[in-house]
């Protein structure tokens, strides 16, 4: 096939990337520009919507929520998957493809129907609570719900096989020879992990670590049918913004903030990742 | 004595390997079948046999990856059977010589030291020692994924000698290397395991590997030790029909003991040395090269023979040569090609190139 005609191949991908993405990106950013009086744009070029982000302690507050539920949700799902991308890597169990299903099962649930289900588990009068009120451990339900511990759940939950299938690739191509050879030079089973294991399994924490970060911070159903309109994220403002405010304007430099924290966040991953790769790749 | 002194002057004279009745099963496979072996301090001592002949699963017995189902793996004679790798203090090279790639040359060298709390000083100075042992100074600070085989090979060598073990385990360290490099390695390697004084265990499947660097060889098969010989015996004095099939080139000429030192095998009567029961099922081990072919000496069996086929092989020719009886035997000689196929020869030899195997020894 010549050049051109695999050129022309790449086509309709380009096409429907400019129609339906970087042209409604360019107009966000210059409604996130423009000035609003009563319902009409005027295509303007002022920061005034960003000023007004950055010196609103509401605004900012909502900002640290999102960073926080991220970070936490990120260090859960590590903390929670690595042992699980361990086991999955060196396993040589025949129910290995079972547990791979059991793995992503919280993906093939519908993210509505999922945070139902957290719903009667951590409502006030969920599963959990009605056990322990009922048998007398408590008299006044836990608050599971509707704050930023049932949204870590929820989000660790759905995020989880994203973690786990990042850390399992780079943890089975990980030489069981050189854990070998660490311990012939006297370091433990333990050891041997912080030596070798660990720092060869940096490229997964940090892919897994990204990917879980930017999908945790611009998640909006979770917190909302989880936090029950009671933790403010940015996705959630940017959209009461947009429909129910109508401040499109404003909307658009929330959502603006929130892509370029997205963005700064992979550069620094990738420049991060490039030192600690070295010798690895 | 000038490079390597700290190496060299350590005391070994009690690195000593005991291996009594080790058996292994792997579902039905039995990896080993009752292995037995004793290296004496100093040693070259090399495991040599086909894959899945036991080697390797006997080595990492005694490097403590494998615990084995009987038997007990002694070193300078503590037996350390159910002792984890990491307090048995051997020093290894794997077979892809399994370098840190996270880590500096200096680093994957001074890590036996690190883990030995050993303080820093004297880590580098040790380290650097290793590091010139190995011919390789300067080289410290690069990674491994910057080095060519041959060199990342030295590293892991010097790493598995810097913290001064008591027996060096390599696994087909020459593998993954292309030929001229390994003959060459293969001189440095004994150069530096005789320096250095260190009991060695080596595991190969390559027989001329085995014979150029051993003090003595065990050859293996099935799980068990078939014999434990010096090169120039194993190779001279086979003790079973699998050591001499396994050891370079051989004739085994089937028949049965008829008395001492003579084997009937049907349209002939051979002589041979060795001892078997008269009437029992024996092979005469034969190695072309003591094949005579017309021969102005004495020898003590001669067969009429013709010249089946002629594979010139530059610095030798190999005849094959077919008896009337249809007895096949191979001739090895340097040389001009002196017969032409079709040609008659008598083929001759002396009883004492002749090795009688009793079958059913393995």
């Amino acid at each position: 096939m010549t050049r051109g005609a695999r050129v022309l191949l790449l086509g309709p991908y380009v096409l429907l990337l400019a129609v339906f993405f970087t042209v409604p990106l360019l107009l966000m950013l210059a409604i996130s520009l423009s000035r609003q009086s009563f319902g009409q744009l005027e295509w303007t070029l002022t920061p005034q919507h960003y000023i007004h982000f950055f010196t609103d302690a509401y605004y900012l507050g909502v900002l640290a929520d999102t960073l926080w539920l991220g970070a936490i949700t990120t260090v859960v799902s590590l903390l929670l998957g690595y042992p699980l991308a361990y086991h999955l890597a060196l396993t040589r169990s025949r129910w290995k493809p079972l547990l791979i299903v059991f793995i992503l099962s919280p993906l093939l649930v519908g993210i509505v129907i999922r945070c139902y289900g957290w719903m009667i588990l951590l409502a006030d009068r969920g599963l959990i609570n009605a056990t322990l009120v009922q048998h007398g451990w408590l008299t006044t339900p836990l608050p599971l719900m509707y704050n930023k511990f049932g949204v870590t759940v929820a989000l660790v939950h759905v995020f989880l096989p994203f973690m786990v299938l990042s850390l399992t690739g780079v943890l089975k191509r990980i030489e069981p020879q050189l854990i070998e050879a660490s311990q012939t030079l006297g370091a433990s089973p333990r050891r041997a992990f912080f030596e070798v294991t660990l720092p060869l399994s940096l490229p997964g924490i940090l892919a897994g670590s990204l990917l879980v970060f930017s999908l945790a911070i611009s998640s909006f159903v979770v917190p909302i049918l989880v936090g029950g309109f009671k933790v403010h994220v940015l996705p959630m403002v940017v959209y009461e913004q947009m429909l129910s405010v109508f401040d499109w304007p404003f909307g658009a430099a929330n959502a603006f903030v929130l892509l370029l924290i997205s963005v700064a966040l992979i550069a620094v991953y990738i420049k991060v990742t490039e030192r600690a790769l070295r010798g690895i790749v | 004595m000038e490079q390597g002194d700290a190496l060299t002057e350590a005391p070994r004279a009690s690195g000593t390997v005991t291996l009594t009745n080790l058996a292994k099963r792997y579902g039905a496979t039995r990896a080993l079948d009752g292995v037995s072996l004793a290296v004496a301090p100093g040693e070259f001592f090399t495991l040599l046999g086909p894959s899945g002949c036991g080697k390797t699963t006997t080595l990492r017995s005694v490097a403590g990856f494998v615990t084995p189902d009987a038997g007990d793996v002694a070193i300078n004679g503590t037996v350390v059977t159910r002792v984890p790798p990491h307090l048995r203090h051997v020093g290894m090279v794997f077979q892809h010589y399994a370098l840190f790639p996270h880590r500096t040359v200096a680093q994957n060298v001074g890590f036996g030291l690190r883990m030995q709390r050993v303080d820093k000083a004297e880590i580098a100075r040790r380290v650097a020692e290793a590091v010139a042992l190995v011919q390789l100074p300067g080289y410290g600070g690069r990674y491994p994924g910057q080095l060519s085989g041959g060199e990342q090979q030295r590293v892991a060598l010097a790493r598995a000698l810097v913290t001064r073990p008591a027996v060096l385990l390599l696994d087909e360290p020459l593998g993954a290397l292309d030929k001229k490099l390994r003959d060459h390695i293969k001189i440095e390697l004994k150069r530096l395991q005789r320096e250095v004084g260190i009991t060695t265990i080596y595991v190969t499947h390559d027989q001329e590997e085995a014979l150029t660097m051993s003090d003595r060889i065990a050859v293996m098969h099935r799980g068990r030790v078939e014999q434990v010989a010096a090169p120039r015996g194993l190779y001279e004095t086979p003790a079973t029909a699998f050591v001499a099939s396994f050891i370079g080139n051989i004739n085994l000429l089937a028949g049965r003991a008829a008395g001492s030192n003579t084997v009937d095998c049907g349209s002939a009567t051979l002589a041979a040395t060795g001892a078997a029961p008269a009437g029992a099922a024996v092979a005469v081990a034969l190695r072309p090269e003591r094949v005579r072919l017309d021969p102005t000496g004495a020898v003590d069996t001669v067969l009429a023979m013709t010249v089946a086929h002629v594979v010139y092989q530059g610095e030798t020719v190999r005849y094959i040569l077919k008896s009337d009886a249809g007895l096949e035997l191979q001739a090895l000689e340097l040389g001009e090609v002196r017969f032409t196929a079709g040609a008659r020869v008598r083929a001759g030899w002396a009883a004492a190139d002749a090795q009688i195997i009793q079958e059913g020894i393995a």
